[in-house]
C-alpha cells in the first residue's frame, strides 16, 4: 500500500518581488509502507525543504502530499502522524534522556512497563543506555542526535521524518549503527523519509534514492540501480567511492567491431577501447552513432585485471597503489587519461598492466543533455 | 637519516595537556601523516612546528638544530590550510607569487616560478582569476602552490582536502605525491581520514590524547596495530571486537565467549585467559556452507558500503559481528537459508581486557 504520495510537488520562495527561487520544482514520488526513501544532494539541492513540506513545517506552493491515503496539505505537523527527528527540533532540556524518548509515547496509551521495554531496546540499540538518566545539555552532539534518533524511532506513526540523521555520529559507530538502525526499521515495518548529504549513507540504508540537484529530481531508484545505471551524468558522479570514470569518447563503429577513442581536451586521442559487435547488445549499439562524440563512464571497481588479454590499446602505466586494508586503489596512466580503478586487497599491479573493461560496465552519456544513452552494452 | 626530531615536546592550556611528551623522527623527503580523530591535537601540533605556537618543554631540531626559538618566517617551512586562506583581493597568479615577494627574487625569476608550480598543480590556465572566480578544487591547488613556490624544505598541510568534494580528493590523492617528490619537500600532513592517511603517508603517527598511539608504515598500523583504540581507528566498519576467555590446545585456539566456543585457526604466543579478540569485517567468513569451525549465525540486515556490501549478524549468544565482502561475493550469500561465520586463518588480534595494549 502506498503510504506516502507527492503529487507534482512545488515550492517556489519568492526572495523579492520577481525574483522566484524554484526550490522544488514538480516531484512525484510513491513510497510503500516498509520502503526507506534518501533524498540525497548537496546543499541548496531542496532535499531538506522537500522533508519540511511532508512534516508540515513548510507551506506547499502548489501539489498534493498525501500520507496513509488522507490529503495533509493543509494539516498542521502535529496532525500528521509523523515521527520526526529534525536538525534544531531540541531535545526538551529539563527531561532526562530516558523522559525525552519515553515522552513521545505518552499519547500512545501503552503500560509503562511497554514505554519501559520500549525504551531499554532502542537505547541498547543506540548505545546511550548509560546516559539515560542524564540532560540533553551534558551529553556530546553525537549523543544528542543519537537520543533523537531514539525518540523518533520509538514512536508509534504512519512515517518516519528523519534529516541528517546521522551526521554528527563518531565514524567508528556509523557502520554499526546504521545497519542496526536499518534492522530495526525493517523488522517492525517503518515506513521512512530521511535527508542527507552523504551518498555512502543514503546507499547502506536506503530502499530508493531520490538524487535532487536544483530542485530537480534527477533519479529515483534502488541504491543498486543509482550505482550501476545512471540516469544521467550527475547521478553518475556524485554517487560511489572513489567516483565513476567519466571520459570523453569518439564512437568509431565498423561491421565487426566498435570502438571508443577516448580524447583529452585537446581532442587528440589517448586511448581507445575496443569490442567485437556479437558480444555486443544490437539495441544499444544502433543508439550511437559513428563518429559520435560521447561522454563514457566506468565504475572504479568494474576494470578488470584478471582477464588474460586487454581489450585496451595504449600503453598503460599504474602510477600509485594504496593499499587500504580491505581494497586496493590503483592509479594508472594511459596515453595521458589518468584513470582510478579499485581492486582485491591482494591484488598486486604487474609493471605491464593489463586491463579489460567489461562491455556491460560501460556507460554511456550524450555529451550536451548529459542525458544516460545506455548502461552497459 | 633523520630531518626532523621531536623531542618530548609538551603543551598545555591551563590544565588541559593537549600535547603530553611528543617524540618523533622524520626523514627527509618523507611523506608524514598526522593521523588523529578531532580533539586529539593535531592543529595544535603543526602550529608548534611552525612556530605559532611555542612548546611547554622539549625540543623541536631540524637537520640536529633546535629551532624552538625561531619565528615562523626564519623556519624553513611553509603552510597549507583546509579552508584555502587565499587573499581575496589578489588574483590566483599573485597569490601563487606573494611568498616569493618579500625575497627579492627578480620578476622573471618569480613568473618562471608561479608558472612551473601552477603547471604541475593543473592550473595555468585559471592564474588570471581571483580566488571568488575559482572552484573549490582550484582555490585548494591555488593554495598548495602558494606553499610550494619558494621549494620549502618543509610543508605542513592541515588536512588540505577536506573542504574539496569527491572527484577533486581522489584526483588529488594520485596527484599530490608526486608533485611533491619531484620536489624532495619533506611533508607533515594532517587528517582524519584513515583512507586518506594510509593513502598518501610513507608512515602515519596516530595521535590520540596528546601521545603518539603508533608511528608506522600504514599497512603495519592496519595489520599490527599497538593496541585497540589504533585499531578502531582504521578500517571501516570498525573491527569487531569482543571479550573472550582464550584456551589454547595443539595447533587450536579456543576463544570462549557468552557460552559461545569460537575457534581461531591460528598461532599465538600469548597465554590462556581472559582478552578482547578483534576481528576485521572483512577477515570474516560468511557462508550458507557449515565447516568444523564455523558457528551458526542469525541475518539481521546487510548495508553497502564503499563498493562492498555489510552484512550485521548474530551469534546465538547475542553477539552481533560485521562481515563485509565484495558485491560479487555477496551474491553468493543465500539469507533467508542458514548462515554461519568463521575466522580466516591467520586473522584476528588479542588485546589485554584492561590496557586495551596488542598483546603480540
Amino acid at each position: 500500500m502506498s503510504k506516502v504520495i507527492l503529487n507534482n510537488l512545488n515550492k517556489i520562495f519568492e526572495i523579492k518581488a520577481g525574483t522566484d527561487v524554484k526550490a522544488v520544482n514538480n516531484f512525484n514520488l510513491n513510497l510503500e509502507e516498509g520502503e526507506i526513501l534518501a533524498l540525497l544532494g548537496s546543499s541548496g539541492c531542496g532535499k531538506t525543504t522537500t522533508l519540511r513540506m511532508i512534516a508540515g513545517f513548510e507551506t506547499i506552493t502548489s501539489g498534493e502530499i498525501k500520507i496513509s491515503g488522507k490529503l495533509v496539505n493543509d494539516l498542521k505537523p502535529a496532525e500528521r502522524n509523523v515521527a520526526m527527528a529534525f536538525e534544531g527540533y531540541a531535545l526538551y532540556p529539563p527531561l532526562t534522556v530516558r523522559d525525552n524518548i519515553a515522552f513521545s509515547l505518552m499519547k500512545e496509551k501503552i503500560s509503562k512497563n511497554e514505554v519501559d521495554s520500549k525504551v531499554k531496546e532502542v537505547s541498547e540499540l543506540l548505545e546511550i543506555t548509560d546516559i539515560l538518566e542524564r540532560y540533553p545539555p551534558s551529553i556530546s552532539g553525537g549523543q544528542q542526535q543519537r537520543v533523537s534518533l531514539a525518540r523518533a524511532l520509538v514512536r508509534d506513526s504512519d512515517a518516519l521524518l528523519l534529516d541528517e540523521p546521522m551526521s554528527q555520529l563518531e565514524p567508528q559507530l556509523r557502520a554499526v549503527l546504521r545497519a542496526r538502525v536499518k534492522d530495526y526499521i525493517q523488522h517492525n515495518n517503518k515506513t521512512v523519509i530521511f535527508v542527507t548529504h552523504d551518498q555512502t549513507e543514503a546507499v547502506a540504508l536506503a530502499d530508493k534514492i531520490a538524487v535532487m540537484e536544483e530542485g530537480d529530481l534527477k533519479q529515483l531508484a534502488s541504491p543498486y540501480d543509482i550505482s550501476s545505471k545512471p540516469s544521467n551524468v550527475f547521478v553518475a558522479s556524485f554517487i560511489g567511492e572513489p567516483p565513476m570514470n567519466i571520459l570523453k569518447a569518439k564512437v568509431l563503429k565498423t561491421e565487426t567491431h566498435l570502438t571508443f577513442e577516448i580524447l583529452n581536451d585537446k581532442d587528440e586521442k589517448n586511448f581507445s577501447i575496443k569490442y567485437s559487435n556479437n558480444e555486443l547488445n544490437k539495441e544499444n549499439l544502433n543508439k550511437i552513432a559513428n563518429e559520435q562524440i560521447i561522454t563514457l563512464g566506468i565504475r572504479p571497481h568494474k576494470i578488470n585485471f584478471n582477464k588474460e588479454t586487454t581489450n585496451l590499446e595504449g600503453k598503460a602505466e599504474s602510477s600509485t597503489y594504496h593499499w587500504l586494508g580491505d581494497q586496493v586503489h590503483i592509479g594508472i596512466e594511459i596515453g595521458g587519461s589518468s584513470i582510478i580503478s579499485v581492486a582485491d586487497r591482494n591484488f598486486q599491479p604487474s609493471s605491464d598492466i593489463k586491463m579489460h573493461f567489461p562491455s556491460e560496465s560501460i556507460n554511456a552519456f550524450n555529451r550536451d543533455s548529459e542525458e544516460v544513452i545506455f548502461n552497459g552494452i | 637519516m633523520s630531518y626532523i626530531k621531536l623531542e618530548s615536546i609538551s603543551k598545555s592550556f591551563k590544565d588541559d595537556k593537549v600535547i603530553q611528551g611528543l617524540n618523533a623522527e622524520i626523514n627527509k623527503g618523507e611523506f608524514f601523516v598526522i593521523f588523529g580523530p578531532s580533539g586529539s591535537g593535531k592543529t595544535v601540533l603543526l602550529r608548534l612546528l611552525s612556530g605559532i605556537l611555542l612548546p611547554d618543554s622539549g625540543e623541536i631540531k631540524m637537520e640536529n638544530a633546535v629551532i624552538n626559538d625561531l619565528h615562523p618566517e626564519e623556519r624553513d617551512v611553509s603552510m597549507a590550510f583546509q579552508n584555502f586562506a587565499l587573499y581575496p583581493h589578489m588574483k590566483a597568479y599573485e597569490n601563487i607569487a606573494s611568498p616569493l615577494k618579500a625575497n627579492n627574487i627578480s620578476q622573471d625569476e618569480i613568473d618562471s616560478k608561479v608558472k612551473e608550480i601552477a603547471n604541475l598543480l593543473k592550473i595555468d590556465h585559471v592564474l588570471n582569476q581571483y580566488p571568488k572566480e575559482l572552484s573549490n578544487g582550484q582555490k585548494q591547488r591555488t593554495s598548495l602552490a602558494r606553499s610550494l613556490v619558494n621549494r620549502p624544505s618543509v610543508v605542513l598541510l592541515d588536512d588540505p582536502l577536506r573542504n574539496v568534494d569527491a572527484k577533486i580528493r581522489f584526483e588529488m590523492r594520485l596527484e599530490l605525491p608526486k608533485v611533491l617528490k619531484e620536489f624532495n619537500t619533506t611533508v607533515i600532513y594532517i587528517s582524519q581520514d584513515y583512507r586518506e592517511a594510509m593513502a598518501l603517508a610513507d608512515r602515519i603517527a596516530v595521535l590520540y590524547d596528546g601521545k603518539f598511539n603508533d608511528i608506522d608504515l600504514p599497512k603495519n598500523i592496519y595489520e599490527k596495530p599497538s593496541s585497540l583504540t589504533t585499531a578502531k581507528l582504521f578500517g571501516d566498519p570498525t573491527i569487531n571486537n569482543f571479550n573472550a576467555v582464550i584456551s589454547k590446545n595443539e595447533n587450536r585456539v579456543i576463544a570462549e565467549c557468552n557460552g559461545e566456543k569460537i575457534i581461531l585457526q591460528r598461532k599465538t604466543s600469548i597465554e590462556n585467559g581472559e582478552c578482547i579478540v578483534g576481528i576485521r569485517p572483512e577477515d570474516i567468513n560468511l557462508s550458507n556452507q557449515q565447516t568444523e569451525e564455523s558457528l551458526k549465525v542469525e541475518f539481521r540486515t546487510k548495508t553497502p558500503l564503499n563498493l562492498r556490501i555489510v552484512f550485521l549478524v548474530k551469534l546465538s549468544n547475542g553477539l552481533e559481528l560485521l562481515c563485509s565482502m565484495s558485491e560479487e561475493e555477496a551474491k553468493n550469500i543465500k539469507e533467508k537459508e542458514q548462515l554461519y561465520v568463521s575466522f580466516k586463518e591467520d586473522k584476528c588480534l588479542f588485546f589485554d581486557a584492561i590496557t586495551k595494549r596488542n598483546l603480540e
